[in-house]
């Protein structure tokens, strides 16, 4: 059998400039069976102790031992080693978006800080829990599958590792910060205001999600917190937040219903106000000889059709 | 023109206003793979990502709509669009796993006279090349080499992310490269932020967000010494030409159609606002 190539980011911020590479060689016949996690215990048992990862529960439930294997944020106690061998090796660095403490072990605090200021915790709607410990607080089946998935949560931070936005703005908040934030939102005893909550998302950066989908890939337990952001994003609208996004949203839809397509021509006036980027459009097309009624989409024949459609969709299949 | 093999265009917003020429760019395209190109006419936004802001069952709605509209046709779906493909590919999985939803979404439908079936295939250039025209034939169809080309592969996020819709192995996709290697032009992997998104679709909700995002590849192409980033998205092409500050950027079918006879203005390379200032020895364009 073949032996396989492990490649490792390395970096000890007390000796080393700046991250490195490092390989082991170790062969398929020991890696049979083994997860990542496994795979790095024997490397740091027989090859190299000074090797540093984080892992403690081995059954993708302690969620300390996320990194990026291939590029792509997974939990290397749920991994079989060799379903990730690529040409001939495995790469596996720490997760993105995160201050390495040493080698494959990132420091959690900055992101955990982040998820406190969404105020993740239950504050008991006195309507719905008792205060007295001889009644129960009930949570109806048809209650808790509104947030069920959510509750999944390990906190292992492979979303935020991957996640876009939080490469281009570190004070945005992160995927499971707000998978969070709806999880309480959703929660029928939890007494504090929605629109409370939907604020404190909003100031913390709901808008800034690029919408790229690896939060969705990354996850181990298969929440959503792209769809959740999308749910919560609803939310502000419905609260009358009237930020640049809460616009695109309600002229997206509007132009949608008119026509069928968005318009771009006028959407930076609808949802930010700029008309210079409109009058630049504008000389463009003239430039270019493009008539003036293809500057926006126009209706196709039988539009009818289509509004009646969206319509009774919002009516009948909600 | 009229080919054996036919295809539907989905008409998304990467065809309209400053982007119309996209669409005879696809048309190009398509015509060089010789498959008859119909538009999908009637067919809506495919919401975006947006629509789901307002309300995400309209989301899936319009694009059992479209697909339907495929249907009738007796044609499979494509576009070029990375978004519109995620889009109407997680519809479809969410439509096809709730027969509720499907059944109420086809009572509406069929006041249009149409139906979803869920039988139409959702296409994307990647796909398209692989599983629709087949890679052996496409080969066939390069009639020159854009030879000293140093071409960096970006796939954007929505053909690999989610799992369920990815078009490749996320961990190691090939099928890009697979696509610009027959074109003659030497490919730069593994160059920084390669995997990092182009930050499009802030462009209405932080549009700083979007600066910084659309640089990092492009930085990272640039710096891994390639001449151009190619990327199958009109989107993130759109992105990156806008905002970008050095490096160049190309769709994936205007550099197949140079490499398939066309020349680089009917391939509207002198519509990127950052212009490929390369000279082709063995090109005749």
């Amino acid at each position: 059998m073949a032996n396989i190539l492990i490649e490792i980011q390395r970096f000890n911020p007390e000796t080393d400039d700046k991250p490195f590479m490092q390989t082991y060689e170790v062969s398929e016949e020991i890696l049979k069976g083994m997860t990542i996690f496994d795979a790095l215990a024997y490397i740091k048992d027989k090859i190299d102790p000074t090797l540093t990862y984080r892992a403690f529960c081995r059954s993708a439930i302690c969620g300390s031992c996320a990194m990026k294997i291939n590029e792509r944020a997974k939990l290397a106690c749920k991994e079989q080693i060799l379903f990730h061998v690529r040409n001939g090796k495995v790469v596996i660095k720490p997760l993105e978006n995160a201050k390495i403490i040493r080698d494959l072990a990132v420091d959690v605090d900055e992101a955990l800080e982040k998820l406190k200021k969404l105020k993740p915790w239950l504050e008991a709607d006195p309507k719905k829990v008792p205060d007295s410990i001889k009644s129960e607080s009930l949570v109806l089946p048809e209650e808790f599958a509104h947030y069920d998935h959510m509750t999944d949560c390990i906190l292992c931070m492979a979303c935020y590792g991957m996640c876009s936005a939080e490469k281009a703005d570190s004070n945005y908040a992160g995927p499971f910060q707000f998978t969070k934030a709806l999880r309480f939102i959703k929660d029928s005893r939890d007494g504090v205001d929605i629109d409370e909550r939907v604020q404190l998302c909003v100031d913390n950066g709901l808008w800034d999600c690029v919408q790229c989908q690896m939060c969705l890939a990354a996850c181990p337990k298969g929440i959503t917190p792209a769809d959740d952001i999308q749910e919560l994003r609803r939310y502000a609208i419905a609260s009358g937040d009237d930020s640049m996004g809460a616009k695109r949203a309600t002229t997206w839809f509007r132009d949608v219903f008119a026509t069928g397509q968005i318009d771009k021509f006028d959407l930076p006036v609808n949802a930010k106000g700029d008309t210079k980027a409109r009058e630049e459009m504008e000389k463009e097309f003239r430039e270019r000889g493009i008539p003036e009624e293809r500057f926006r989409p126009q209706p196709f024949d039988g539009i009818e059709g289509l509004r009646k459609f969206i319509r009774k969709v919002e009516e009948e299949v909600n | 023109m009229a080919y054996d093999k036919k295809i539907g265009i989905y008409p998304g917003c990467c065809f309209q206003g400053a982007d119309e020429h996209n669409y005879d760019l696809i048309l190009d395209f398509l015509d060089k793979m010789e498959v008859e190109g119909v538009l999908l006419e009637r067919a809506a936004c495919c919401g975006g990502g947006v629509i789901d802001e307002s309300n995400k069952t309209v989301t899936y709605a319009l694009n059992a709509r479209n697909i339907a509209i495929a249907e009738k046709m007796g044609v499979d779906l494509y576009t070029p669009c990375n978004t519109c493909y995620m889009v109407i590919a997680k519809s479809k999985i969410a439509l096809d796993n709730d027969p509720e939803m499907k059944e109420k979404v086809n009572k509406i439908l069929a006041e249009e006279g149409l139906e979803y079936k869920g039988e139409a295939t959702i296409y994307h250039t990647l796909n398209f090349l692989r599983d629709f025209v087949g890679l052996e034939t496409y080969k066939k169809k390069i009639t020159r080499k854009l030879e000293g080309v140093k071409v960096a592969p970006y796939y954007g996020c929505h053909v690999l992310s989610p799992e369920e819709i990815s078009l490749d192995d996320p961990e190691n996709p090939t099928l890009l490269k697979e696509i610009l290697e027959p074109c003659g032009v030497e490919i730069i992997e593994g160059y920084q932020d390669e995997n990092t998104c182009c930050g499009h679709h802030a462009g209405y909700t932080n549009p700083d967000i979007r600066q910084k995002l659309a640089n990092k590849p492009l930085d990272g192409a640039a710096e891994a010494g390639a001449d151009v980033l190619v990327t199958p998205c009109p989107l993130c092409h759109k992105s990156m030409d806008a905002v970008g500050e050095n490096e160049p950027v190309l769709q994936l079918t205007q550099i197949i159609n140079v490499a398939c006879g066309l020349s680089s203005e009917k391939a509207y390379w002198d519509l990127n606002k950052k212009k490929v200032g390369m000279s082709f020895s063995s090109c005749a364009c």
